[in-house]
């Protein structure tokens, strides 16, 4: 079987949000919204620290770090099972993913997320280019959306726009069914952490916090088992941009 | 209009102030209409919510209104349940009341709906763990059996005053006390299933880890109490009103006793589980003696305070003395301020679901209703929510529908007993037809009731 997840290495996570703005235009996210969300651990504001200055040398107790967030595509995913028409449902793959067309946008899973990864579609959406960039499912006013691990590139055999755009290799997608994945091998080696594991929802994403991962280019072959699948079929949807409609 | 023909009907005409309080349902019913179809077209952004406050005030007022269907039904099949006859003369009004706020319930998760076109999915592909599929399940049955129950309680009445509804049941006293003994086995399917109903209504809420106080065991509990309470605050009101303005007996001397019953279930609700709910938390949160009693009794947002000042303080203040608890206002009062607690109750428990997210690092969530141009900050990293006048004129129309549904009731269903004497231990329905029609209202103001 096949359990695609994602490893995220906070420590080296630079917070310059590419995962962020090219999930907006992979999947024609909204202006309002966003699925894929960097989040600031340290001060009140975006991109601010916690802690004080160094007046006196080094006393200084400043610390900042980032916190990208999305759908963790859990595997005891509380949004489906409250979905009450089977819209949102578990793919055999480990992706969460919604039938936009069965969504009555009742809005109960997004209560029941208890990462805030969910968006409305409250009117109609606002996107620019209007017709976005990637090949994905337009989704009307009124139902939910969020991030699909962006089953229309996975399905094509390319790693989701987030993973391809970040600069750091902070990213790693991967199925965590097979030992030899790169991302398996990641879990395997690094202390990684499921976000708000206490809840157990038992979350497809993995994140690495305190020993820096070596990233990608650098890893070796030790601990590259799939590669980065950064270019497609060229004559896959996924790739083409959008404009060849 | 013949004597037999309305025997038992409370409104058997509508009168200028009936029909100008027809008027005003209509008004609101189609200002509710209107305000539906232009928040179709424009989406839920002219509602209050966003995407960190997802739910508002059509699932408060669902709440509520599961609530409220409570009372009249387990007041009129819980006597049942014990073969009493004590509070027969409520048991029809107190079904349609049910009826009327199963009914508003149901239609309150429409307008929440982004795409109610879609509802049908609720029967073409269910998913059995949803909380919210039991529900629809459970509403709808419940909606159903009102109808039947209400039936059955007045066919016989209906069978006297020859109206169709009657579906051919004929007026017999061997009949009548069949009746009663189905009356019996409705009232024991009545009560589990009004358990049932808001049981479930609570672990829509109660099964959901990611939303603070919601994850409590509790809350199913908490829902039950909390329909006792405001469905027999809503009897009493109802009862109170309807005596005034209609044919309608509500026994004076049941007005006290209920009251009585109403301040032992506000009770219940606001301080015994109120304190079973805060207690462990408080005591384990705080470490001395007096931090632990302050974070035990004082509540942290307003509607908190609503709720347990006016919904609860002010009704036991009012029912716990005697003398005062014999007038009717005061119960009245109290009634109504335990309904409008009960509201807040609603209030209270959504906002503590949505106030605090769980990862509230900034910038936070993407609220999805406030792009306004390049500018526009579109992040929070807490909930709040303030109804729109949108939805107040959805809501308030839908509650015009619910209320339409009683006076409806009170105009065509004989929901008053049939007899002179509605306490009497000893009912021979036999002899209740009189000729008088102002005569089988059991003594209510005369010209009051040909008025409405
Ligand atoms: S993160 Fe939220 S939306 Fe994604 S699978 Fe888990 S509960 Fe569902
Ligand atoms: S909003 Fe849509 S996806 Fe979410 S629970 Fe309701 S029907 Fe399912």
């Amino acid at each position: 079987m096949t359990d695609y997840g994602m490893v995220i290495d906070l420590e080296r996570c630079i917070g310059c949000n590419a995962c962020a703005v090219s999930c907006s235009q992979e999947n024609n996210v909204s202006l309002d919204k966003q699925w894929n969300r960097i989040l600031t651990e340290g001060g009140d504001a975006m991109d601010t620290p916690e802690g004080s200055y160094p007046e006196n040398g080094r006393d200084g107790t400043l610390s900042m770090n980032h916190l990208p967030l999305a759908c963790q595509h859990c595997d005891n995913a509380p949004c489906v099972k409250v979905c009450p028409v089977n819209a949102t449902y578990k793919r055999d793959d480990g992706i969460v993913e919604i039938d936009y067309d069965k969504c009555m946008g009742c809005r109960y899973c997004m209560s029941a997320c208890p990462y805030n990864a969910r968006v409305f579609n409250f009117d109609e959406p606002k996107t620019l280019p209007t017709d976005g960039t990637g090949n994905v499912e337009e989704r009307k006013q009124g139902v939910v959306e969020k991030c699909t691990f962006c089953s229309h590139r996975v399905e094509e055999d390319l790693d989701p726009a987030c993973t391809v755009a970040c600069p750091a290799d902070a990213r790693i997608f991967g199925d965590l069914d097979d030992e030899e994945s790169t991302a398996s091998r990641y879990v395997e080696k690094y202390e990684t952490e499921q976000l708000l594991d206490e809840l157990e929802t038992d979350p497809n994403t993995y994140y690495i916090r305190g020993e820096m991962s070596p990233g990608r280019t650098r890893s070796g072959n030790e601990l590259e088992g799939t590669e980065k699948k950064a270019v497609g079929n060229p004559n896959g949807v996924a790739t083409d941009g959008g404009d060849g409609q | 209009m013949s004597a037999a023909s309305d025997a038992g009907v409370v409104v058997p005409r509508f009168g200028t102030r009936g029909k100008a309080w027809l008027a005003l349902l209509g008004v609101l019913i189609v200002a509710g209409l209107g305000a539906w179809a232009y928040q179709l077209r424009q989406g839920l952004a002219v509602t209050g919510m966003d995407n960190v406050f997802s739910w508002g005030l059509y699932i408060m007022l669902f709440v509520l209104f599961i609530g409220l269907s409570a009372g009249g039904l387990i007041i009129s099949s819980a006597p049942k349940f014990f073969h009493s006859k004590r509070y027969d003369s409520l048991a029809a009004l107190g079904v349609l009341l049910s009826l009327g706020c199963i009914v508003v319930a149901g239609l309150l998760i429409l307008p929440d709906l982004g795409s109610p076109s879609r509802v049908t999915g609720f029967l073409t592909s269910p998913d059995p763990r949803s909380p919210m599929v039991w529900d629809f399940g459970i509403v709808l049955l419940y909606g159903l059996f009102n109808v039947g129950y209400l039936w059955l309680l007045t066919r016989r009445d209906f069978a006297k005053m020859g109206s169709w509804l009657a579906f051919g049941v004929e007026d017999t006293p061997a009949g009548r006390e069949r009746d009663r003994k189905f009356a019996f086995w409705a009232a024991a399917i009545a009560m589990p299933l009004a358990v049932g109903l808001h049981s479930v209504t609570g672990w829509i809420f109660a099964t959901q880890i990611g939303r603070g106080d919601w994850f409590n065991p509790l809350v199913a509990p908490m829902f039950i109490m909390k329909a006792l309470v405001s469905g027999l605050a809503l009897l009493l009101v109802t009862g109170i009103l309807v005596d005034r303005f209609t044919r309608f007996r509500f026994p004076r001397e049941l007005v006290p006793e209920l009251g009585k019953l109403l301040g032992i279930f506000v009770a219940v609700h606001v301080i015994y589980l109120v304190a079973a709910e805060r207690l462990p938390h408080a005591w384990a949160a705080h470490f001395e003696f007096w931090s632990i009693t302050r974070a035990f009794l004082v509540g942290d947002t307003i509607h908190f305070w609503l709720w347990t000042l006016i919904g609860g303080v002010l009704p036991i203040a009012l029912l716990a003395v005697p003398s005062l608890r014999r007038r009717i206002k005061a119960v009245f009062v109290a009634s109504v301020a335990a309904i409008v607690g009960i509201l807040f109750e609603g209030v209270y428990l959504i906002f503590t679901g949505y106030h605090d997210l769980n990862i509230d690092a900034a910038p936070g969530v993407t609220t999805g209703t406030d792009y306004t141009g390049l500018e526009a900050d579109i992040w929070a990293t807490t909930g709040s929510y303030t109804p729109t006048i949108v939805e107040l004129a959805v809501a308030v129309g839908l509650v015009a529908v619910g209320a339409l549904i009683v006076t409806l009731g009170l105009r065509f269903v004989p929901i008053q007993p049939n007899d002179r004497t509605p306490v009497s231990a000893e009912r021979d329905e036999t002899t209740a037809t009189t000729a008088d029609p102002v005569a089988t209202d059991g003594g209510a103001d005369a010209e009051v009731a040909g008025d409405a």
